[in-house]
């Protein structure tokens, strides 16, 4: 097997960068996304559903972060 | 608590703090990069490399990164409230730079600042390496200049 230079910028090494990468931005985008819908008119179960996770693990995620960033969350339809 | 044990402590509280302020789940080496950034390291400083520079590298890590998934950030990150009380964890690059860190040293009292960008920068992959290439950075030149100034 022919020696292979292992390079930090390969295109192989574009690729694996790409999938810290693109965590790190589905993370914040999910923080974005929620924080959004529940300053809006979503409830916890709507907001799980679209996300595809229970209403428990999306509440045990984000809500003790919307408290202290002061987004009400009081119960609503749905 | 010794000088050095200082200057780390507040290194990697500064670093925790770039991670929490970046959205990334965990502690990274370049965040760890970003803290001797602003601490003032004379081996960066006289590469050209402020924190403001460093900053400016990895973001253009992270644009290169996301684009060669065929991902354009046109407005840059989405805001978020971040926890307030969470710290994100250490992350593996972290323990990784640390520990060749003090491979480089006999005794822990002989650390020096110099030692923990050293460990740093002797990442050969990762986002780090990637950071510097994408700057323009030579980083065996970089490794030197933090050894000369280690040695000093």
């Amino acid at each position: 097997m022919p020696d292979v230079e292992i390079s930090p910028e390969s295109a192989v090494a574009d690729q694996l960068a790409a999938v810290g990468a693109l965590r790190r931005l589905a993370d914040r985008l999910e923080d974005a996304a929620v924080e959004e819908a529940m300053r809006g008119d979503w409830s916890w179960p709507q907001v799980a559903e679209a996300l595809g996770v229970t209403r428990q693990a999306v509440y045990k995620k984000h809500a003790k972060r919307l408290i202290a960033a002061g987004v009400s969350l009081r119960r609503r339809n749905g | 608590m010794s000088t050095f044990d200082q200057y780390l402590a507040r290194v990697l509280e500064t670093a925790a703090a770039e991670a929490k302020s970046d959205g990334s789940a965990a502690v990274e080496a370049h965040h760890i990069l970003l803290a001797i950034a602003g601490e003032g390291s004379l081996a960066l400083q006289s590469a050209g490399l402020d924190q403001a520079a460093v900053r400016r590298a990895l973001d253009q890590e992270f644009s290169r990164s996301l684009a060669a998934a065929g991902v354009r950030l046109a407005g840059g990150m989405p805001d978020a409230t971040p926890d307030p009380e969470k710290s994100p964890p250490v992350g593996a690059s972290v323990r990784a730079a640390l520990e060749r860190s003090f491979q480089l040293v006999e005794r822990k009292r002989d650390m020096r600042p110099g030692h923990v960008l050293l460990g740093v920068l002797q990442a050969e992959l990762g986002t780090v390496p990637r950071a510097l290439a994408l700057a323009g950075i030579d980083r065996a030149d970089l490794c030197e200049r933090a050894l000369t100034e280690v040695r000093a």
